[in-house]
């Protein structure tokens, strides 16, 4: 059984190597990417391998442009890539905003482990 | 008229007169020395004396022949009476001389010298009486026409009255004021043509009058018909006249009633004014001493102050360099400058003080007008309004600092959550360490210890006893990394937050500007270049809370400005912090490559609630905060913009900074 793949997006290394630590053990296959230009990049090549990518995982706040702007894109890109925010303020995410992209979970940060790895296997339809 | 005793007797004979014929000098010589006799012998001599002065009488001589007559016309035409000399011997009168004017005439015989001076005598006095009535009679028509021009164009109604209180007469104002022709007025009675009120005091005042007394003045009213709501008002006099006539005088005095009204008004006004006005007025002496205070102003002082120095309340504002000092010494005025009184209880309260001199007729000081505001509602208002703006500002700056704080946060909380799995698993590996050491322990070289090492062997592969090894390090370093910016950052927040003292205290303002770009900086380096040239700046006397929230005002406003261009091909923000020593002070430039302010927007950034920004964004407070805290600093607050190129706010505070207004 293959892995579902998923990538993380955030500017800032340290919360990608903290967030790998996190799901070491999930049952997924991880790749990152440290901008919203490099995850769409990542995103069309593992299309292009056979290999789509089942969830984008992305922080909100990013030089030059912000997670909702990248899911809006993957949404229209790769609809059938489930679609995650990570904010430290989950409450500036407009409910409409999360319905209209249909992101399926706005996860806090700092993230608690429990239930970022929830919000992951519930996108992923995993148990 | 004359009244000398002098009197003049003009003579007219032939000239051989003199010589031969005496007689008429000889005669008019009995009138005495009082007369003066003056002799001529033609026309020319004649005009010559009538026109050096008049003559009682003219003698005219018929021995003048032919001429005579015409003499005779030509100085009764003068007015002067001629008596005719005739020198005829019938009985007859001289007709054709009294046709031509002669007054009288003597006919020269043997009462001659009797006869001439009775007539001359008599022809003066009948002329003097003639001339005299004639005077009187000029005098009399000159006494009515002066009476009659009086009557007609006296701006008062005049009436004549008869004792019952019917019109005699009247002039023309009574017959406006009645609004009837004078002619109808006769025998009509003053209740009938006057409005009531004036027609009751006029009635009762010609009453007073019949029986021989004066009356007035009396104040009549009545409802102006002419002007809706306004009264017009009479000066009411009588005078007794003659036969128990009595004279009415009716003055109009509405507009005198209505100035006099006015300048009571005026002065009702006026006082009402001094006496509620909202700020505290004070006249003073040359001396400052206290001449009149308002009871505002003796309520902000707390105390009687009438009489006093006002030294004694104004402290500062008082000395010779001091506003009102100068004001008493030097006339110049000031307007709402800030000062303090000391209350009569001990306590300060801030004022608005204005303060002008009170000129003499020679244009010396011989006082000054002083008019206190209190401002301490305002100075309470204004702190609240710096403070809420403060708060705003922290607001916004705690969020970009929350953000910052918040990436590493969440990776060294992750780290760490992590870090205690990977202990659990390596106590694991630990647990089967201590087992194969117990085997080892228990003997030589047996199956035990080689279970052990195999189970030691098998859990290290579990828990990937290696990577947890080498990844602990790493996630320890990163968390490392994570909370030394955690506590840069606070420590930014602290040198940027110290609080200031109450007075002004020496600062760097390199370090304050690099403290507060320092914290603007954490949330603004994505996507910001930073710029610093800073000159080497000597201390200033300053608040430095108040500058550092004026700096990172005009930094957040930067990054603000450059932000909007974020997305520009090309576009690299940049922001550029400059300080330099300018003029008896130091200057600190904010210059950024952002949006830019538009002209027509340029001259309002000041006012404060003006902002372009979206709700949310800003209080509009931000640069007119910054202004007033600049201003307090005796400083400038100076900006250049290009729309589309960038901004330049520029800050000039001064070394020796003039009062202490903080």
């Amino acid at each position: 059984m293959t892995r579902p793949v998923v990538v993380l997006v955030d500017d800032e290394p340290h919360i990608l190597s903290a967030l790998r630590r996190t799901l070491r053990r999930e049952p997924i296959q991880l790749r990152t990417a440290g901008s919203p230009a490099d995850a769409i990049a990542l995103l069309d090549a593992q299309r292009a391998e056979g290999r789509p990518v089942s969830l984008v995982v992305s922080d909100q706040k990013m030089p030059g442009s912000s997670g909702l702007q990248l899911l809006a894109e993957v949404a229209e890109r790769h609809p059938d890539t489930a679609r995650m925010l990570l904010t430290g303020w989950p409450e500036e995410i407009a409910p409409s905003e999360r319905a209209r992209l249909a992101i399926t979970a706005v996860v806090p940060k700092p993230w608690d482990d429990a239930e970022i790895k929830g919000a992951i296997r519930e996108a992923l339809g995993i148990d | 008229m004359s009244t000398a005793a002098t009197v003049r007797v003009l003579v007219v004979e032939p000239e051989a007169f003199d010589q031969r014929d005496p007689a008429t000098r000889r005669a008019l010589a009995r009138l005495g020395d009082d007369a003066r006799i003056e002799v001529v012998h033609d026309a020319g001599g004649v005009r010559r004396a009538l026109s050096a002065a008049p003559c009682d009488c003219a003698v005219v001589d018929e021995s003048l022949g032919a001429a005579c007559l015409d003499l005779v016309s030509e100085i009764s035409r003068t007015g002067t009476p001629v008596v005719y000399v005739s020198r005829s011997t019938g009985e007859g009168l001289p007709v054709e001389a009294f046709r031509r004017g002669a007054s009288d005439s003597v006919r020269v015989g043997t009462d001659y010298g009797s006869a001439l001076p009775v007539a001359v005598l008599d022809q003066i006095r009948r002329f003097r009486v003639q001339r005299e009535r004639g005077e009187a009679a000029q005098r009399i028509e000159w006494l009515e026409a002066l009476h009659e021009t009086i009557v007609e164009t006296i701006p008062a109604a005049l009436a004549v009255l008869d004792g019952t209180g019917a019109v005699i007469t009247t002039n023309p104002a009574f017959a406006r004021l009645t609004g009837a022709p004078t002619e109808a007025l006769r025998g009509r009675r003053l209740a009938e043509l006057l409005p009531q009120d004036l027609g009751e005091i006029a009635q009762d005042a010609v009453r007073d009058a019949a029986r021989g007394k004066a009356s007035g003045p009396h104040l009549a009213r009545w409802d102006d018909e002419a002007k809706e709501g306004e009264a017009r008002a009479f000066d009411v006099r009588t005078e007794p006249l003659a036969q128990s006539r009595s004279l009415l005088l009716l003055s109009e005095v509405t507009e005198v009633e209505r100035l006099l009204r006015e300048v009571s008004d005026l002065r009702r006004t006026n006082e009402n004014l001094i006496q509620n006005m909202n700020g505290g007025l004070l006249m003073l002496d040359a001396s400052a001493a206290v001449r009149f205070a308002n009871p505002m102003a003796e309520e902000l002082i707390g105390a009687p102050v009438v009489g006093h120095p006002i030294a004694s309340w104004l402290g500062a504002a008082a000395d010779a360099e001091g506003a009102l000092g100068r004001t008493l010494r030097e006339g110049v005025r000031f307007r709402a400058v800030d000062a303090v009184v000391t209350r009569a209880d001990g306590g300060a309260l801030p004022v608005a003080l204005s303060c002008a001199p009170l000129r003499d007729a020679e244009g010396g000081t011989r006082g000054a007008v002083v008019i206190l505001q209190d401002t301490s509602e305002v100075k309470q208002l204004q702190r609240q309004v710096l403070q809420t703006e403060k708060m705003a500002s922290i607001g916004q700056l705690a969020a970009g600092v929350a953000h910052e704080i918040n990436n590493p946060m969440g990776y060294v909380h992750a780290n760490l959550y992590q870090v205690g799995e990977y202990l659990d698993d390596l106590g694991r590996v630990w647990a089967r360490v201590q087992e194969l050491r117990k085997a080892v322990a228990s003997g030589p070289a047996n199956a035990a210890i080689a279970d052990a090492a195999r189970a030691l062997d098998e859990t290290a592969g579990d828990v990937d006893a290696d990577f947890l090894i080498e990844d602990v390090g790493k996630a320890v370093r990163e968390s490392l990394e994570g909370s030394e910016r955690i506590r840069h950052i606070v420590q930014d927040l602290r040198a940027f937050s110290h609080q200031d003292t109450a007075e002004r205290t020496p600062a760097d303002l390199n370090k304050a500007l690099d403290s507060t770009a320092n914290i603007v900086w954490t949330m603004m380096k994505h996507t910001v270049t930073l710029q610093k040239q800073y000159a080497e700046l000597p201390p200033v006397p300053c608040y430095p809370m108040q500058l550092k929230q004026v700096f990172m005002n005009l930094l957040v406003n930067a990054y603000q400005a450059v932000q909007a261009r974020d997305g520009e091909s090309d576009f690299r923000g940049e922001i550029r912090l400059t300080t330099r020593v300018a003029d008896d002070g130091v200057s600190i430039d904010v210059s950024d490559n952002g949006v830019g302010i538009a002209p027509e927007q340029l001259s309002r950034i000041f006012e404060p609630f003006f902002t372009t920004k979206e709700v949310g964004e800003g209080t509009g407070l931000g640069l007119s905060t910054s202004y007033t805290l600049v201003r307090r600093h005796g400083g400038r607050l100076e900006v250049t913009s290009e729309p589309g190129r960038g901004t330049c706010f520029e800050i000039w505070l001064p070394l020796e900074p003039a009062g202490d207004d903080a």
